[in-house]
């Protein structure tokens, strides 16, 4: 293994030399490019990524432009996490063999996706990628919607957002499901690292990318990704939804070690209300109706509650 | 790990299936990623018997189904490497999404097809449904009608498909149960023969090549697409024959074994001929042999290579024919057969008058016996001396109930 | 570079592209300005015309804190030596992120209109604003 990246604070951080580029077709203030930065800077050594159809791989490989300065590979919506475990195969086939190019480099293996092509369309490819052990990370800009297609509700979009296909009406209040705990589901694999991260933890999200690249076997992490078109806030806003996100814990930061010890990664000093969270975004805007205000009650009362279960949970070390 | 050659008889005995997992075995591929249906699933575990035996140096991604198997093989591929699998019917109606995304991004895998019916009903038995289903995927296709020649084509798609003048992937197809499963004598090469026939995997535009990053499998829309879609039908209609001629030669020049893009039996002289693909050609030129004896002047035409459609090959096999009948072994469902259709318009364009017929067949493993092909053969006799149909276009034959014909 | 007057036979088979001309090893430790781009590479593209308000650099203020790096979804911030050194024009989009998350006061970053002058909004730069006790 290569040695690792020393990052020990943000001016140390920003001599990093980016492998992914502007000029991508990603809307002003999209999280998923923040989120994507801050894993590839995390590292240094060689990588061979993929990406499954969605925005990410929608607006960084339109022909004749690419903005990625490793390989990468696009199959299909559902198949990407595959399209890695095969290279990932083929290294180690090649390995074995003596005929790697650059036998003495190190190469990461890592698939992004979004929560449409994790949770929903793509969930079977990456239970099997987790399952069979590949020395590789999948990592969910999980924006909670299907925002490449316009805004479809997935099985990550949470209670009382307002999708295309579970639109607020005059009799719904939006999305009935509340999200999947796709971390949880993924952690039951027994896979060696899982964890949640935001972009504006940047730190805390370089240390589990550094952790997660290091350790023999596959890797999940869910990374919430705010989305301006979608959730509707201003561009400029992304940083601060996404405070208010991870500081309300709509978006507990946390990892699990080999599928059962968990630890939580950031306790906010000062927790904001749930209701803050909702009321910075559209697809919320219609909870403050007098009729469904009920549900933001609801809202704080499952934060609490997940909150409580990720700190129970802790502390039982187990 | 451990990687050890396997000493072969000169002939062993061997089912289609099997005949398939050696040629894997023997061409030293990198990564196979499968997942098992049946009536392929024995070349699956026969490469993982390999595995477990020492006899296997690559990778085994054993994945949770036939999409996923296609993918890990599309990631494998484009990182560089030899990469083949397998699968049947319903397996590659799943993986079919996958097929063109391997083509579209030329990847040499090569796929082998044991051929089964679609569902519904359901049904594991041999019908050529699933060739069919996948003709426009942009994969050249093998058809062999024995395990030898599944041996053997395994060898020749694998050289075919990685030639960088190529680079497009292949199946070989093979019957279900009646070439998988039936054991009959086959000539292997040693492990060395075989794998210096292919040669060592020369990568291309490889992920795995770090001092060049490569971006695989880009969007492209109307400005684009149409240019990258014609290239790659461009190569198959032009740069694909002359590679697979140059394999067939190599072939025949190790093994005196001889193959043709489109296999000609009794047909010098012929008057009628069948088309046929699969196990049936076999039986078919048995009951030509046999009609010969009684006057009829009888041949067969086998589709060695399905895709890309050797229309000149057919347009020269054909020449003196005064009556083809083709045989679909698939049900068109509203339209006159494949092969019909692909000879049909062959035949528009020479000089010649033959009479074309079709004949629907075998669907779901029915059998079509020989007493089936003595009636077609004298239905194209008749056809011959009228110089016009003298039945429908289009008949099913060895279906129960009442006379199924159109046209 | 592929341009849409190309035909069916003049670029590589299977759409692929590749991001630099020639090899290139250690890329993660090579700045933009060491690397061969390619012309395929979105490096070499602008999406300029995308903004309507851009972001201006006062570095009277700024102390280096790289925030504006690290948030901006553009790599459009350019910091070399642990130093902001200015913004990316060609690629920034106008998101305004880097503004939101300027710590300093005044602040190092503020949008102006797409036709601002540099200098003269350098010049005309607010003032510190003093917090409400």
């Amino acid at each position: 293994m290569g040695e690792m990246k020393k990052i020990k604070n943000l001016k140390e951080f920003s001599t990093s030399a980016d492998r992914f580029e502007g000029a991508n077709l990603l809307c002003p203030g999209c999280a998923h490019s923040i989120i994507v930065r801050e894993i590839l800077n995390a590292t240094n050594d060689d990588l061979v990524l993929s990406a499954s159809t969605g925005c990410l791989e929608v607006c960084t490989a339109v022909y004749p432009y690419t903005s990625w300065d490793a390989s990468w590979i696009h199959i299909g919506f559902e198949n990407g996490s595959t399209a890695v475990a095969g290279a990932e195969a083929m290294h180690k086939a090649l390995k074995r063999k003596g005929r790697l190019k650059q036998p003495d480099r190190d190469v990461k293996f890592v698939s992004f996706a979004g929560d449409g092509a994790s949770y929903d369309i793509g969930f079977q490819w990456i239970s099997g990628c987790m399952e069979r052990g590949h020395n590789m990370m999948h990592v969910v800009l999980d924006n909670e919607v299907y925002a490449n297609t316009g805004g479809q509700r997935s099985s990550s979009t949470p209670i009382g957002a307002s999708a295309t296909t579970s639109p607020a009406g005059r009799v719904s209040y939006g999305e009935k499901k509340n999200k999947k705990d796709m971390v949880a589901i993924m952690a039951a694999h027994g896979i060696p690292y899982s964890a949640q991260v935001a972009p504006n933890k940047w730190k805390d999200m370089v240390k589990k990318i550094q952790h997660g690249l290091s350790v023999d076997g596959p890797v999940f992490i869910n990374a919430m990704s705010p989305c301006t078109t979608e959730w509707k806030f201003d561009p400029k806003d992304t940083m601060m939804i996404s405070d208010l996100a991870t500081d309300s814990l709509v978006f507990p930061l946390y990892e699990i070690i080999d599928g059962h010890k968990l630890n939580i990664t950031y306790r906010p000093k000062n927790i904001v209300p749930v209701e803050e969270y909702l009321a910075a975004q559209g697809r919320f805007k219609h909870l403050f109706k007098d009729e469904y205000k009920h549900l933001i009650k609801e809202w704080q009362e499952r934060v609490d509650k997940n909150w409580e279960m990720l700190q129970r949970r802790e502390e039982a070390g187990v | 790990m451990a990687f050890e050659k396997m000493e072969l008889n000169e002939v062993e005995v061997w089912d289609g299936n099997f005949a398939a997992a050696q040629a894997m075995r023997q061409v030293q591929i990198d990564v196979v990623s499968a997942y098992p249906i049946t009536p392929s699933t024995p070349i699956v575990e026969g490469y993982a018997k390999f595995l477990a035996d020492g006899y296997i140096e690559g990778e085994f991604m054993m994945v949770e189904s036939e999409h996923a198997a296609m993918s890990g093989c599309i990631g494998a591929a484009a990182a560089g490497g030899r990469v083949a699998t397998a699968t049947s019917s319903q397996g590659l109606a799943l993986m079919a999404e996958t097929l063109y995304q391997a083509s579209g991004m030329r990847l040499p895998i090569v796929l082998n097809i044991v051929n089964r019916a679609l569902a519904a009903p359901l049904n594991v038995n041999g019908d050529h449904s699933d060739m069919y289903m996948v003709r426009d995927s942009g994969w050249i296709q093998f058809d062999a009608y024995n395990p030898q020649e599944v041996y053997d084509l395994n060898l020749i798609a694998f050289k075919v498909a990685e030639d960088h003048d190529v680079r497009l992937p292949a199946v070989v197809n093979q019957d279900g149960f009646m070439t998988s499963h039936t054991a009959s004598n086959v000539r292997p090469l040693s492990d060395d023969e075989a794998y210096n026939f292919v040669g060592e995997f020369k990568p291309m535009n490889d992920m795995l090549d770090l001092d060049n990053p490569v971006t695989h499998g880009v969007q492209t829309e109307e400005d684009w697409h149409f240019e990258h879609k014609a290239r790659q039908h461009n190569d198959l209609m032009t740069k694909v024959f002359p590679k697979i001629q140059e394999a067939f030669d190599a072939f025949e020049k190790l093994t005196g074994r001889r193959y043709n893009m489109v296999e000609k039996y009794l047909l010098d002289d012929a008057e009628v001929a069948v088309v046929a693909m699969g196990t049936s050609v076999e039986t078919a030129v048995e009951v030509a042999r046999e009609l010969r004896e009684e006057g009829i002047k009888a041949g067969v035409i086998g589709i060695r290579v399905f895709r890309p459609w050797p229309f000149e090959y057919i347009a020269e096999a054909i020449k003196g024919l005064k009556a083809i009948g083709t045989l679909d072994r698939s049900s068109p469902n509203g339209a006159l057969g494949a092969l019909y259709n692909e000879f049909a318009g062959v035949l528009v364009n020479s000089d010649q008058k033959t009479v074309l017929t079709n004949y629907v067949y075998g669907l779901g493993g029915r059998d079509l016996t020989k007493a089936h092909l003595r009636e077609i053969f004298k239905e194209l006799k008749a056809n011959a001396d009228a110089g016009k149909p003298t039945t429908e276009l289009q008949q099913l034959i060895g279906v129960r109930g009442p006379k199924l014909a159109y046209l | 570079m592929a341009d849409n007057t190309m035909g069916w036979d003049e670029f590589e088979i299977g759409a692929m592209l590749r991001s630099f001309d020639g090899p290139i090893s250690d890329v993660a430790l090579k700045p933009q300005e060491e690397r061969n781009y390619s012309q395929n590479n979105s490096f070499t593209a602008s999406v300029a015309d995308w903004r309507i308000e851009k972001p201006i650099y006062n570095k009277d203020y700024c102390i280096d804190c790289q925030f504006c790096w690290i948030y901006c979804p553009d790599i459009s911030i350019i910091s070399r030596d642990k130093k902001m050194i200015g913004v990316d024009y060609d690629h920034c989009k106008g998101c305004g992120i880097c503004v939101e998350v300027c710590p300093t006061n005044p602040k190092s970053l503020l949008m102006y209109p797409e036709q601002e002058d540099e200098e003269a909004a350098i010049a005309a730069w607010p003032e510190k604003e003093e917090k409400e006790k």
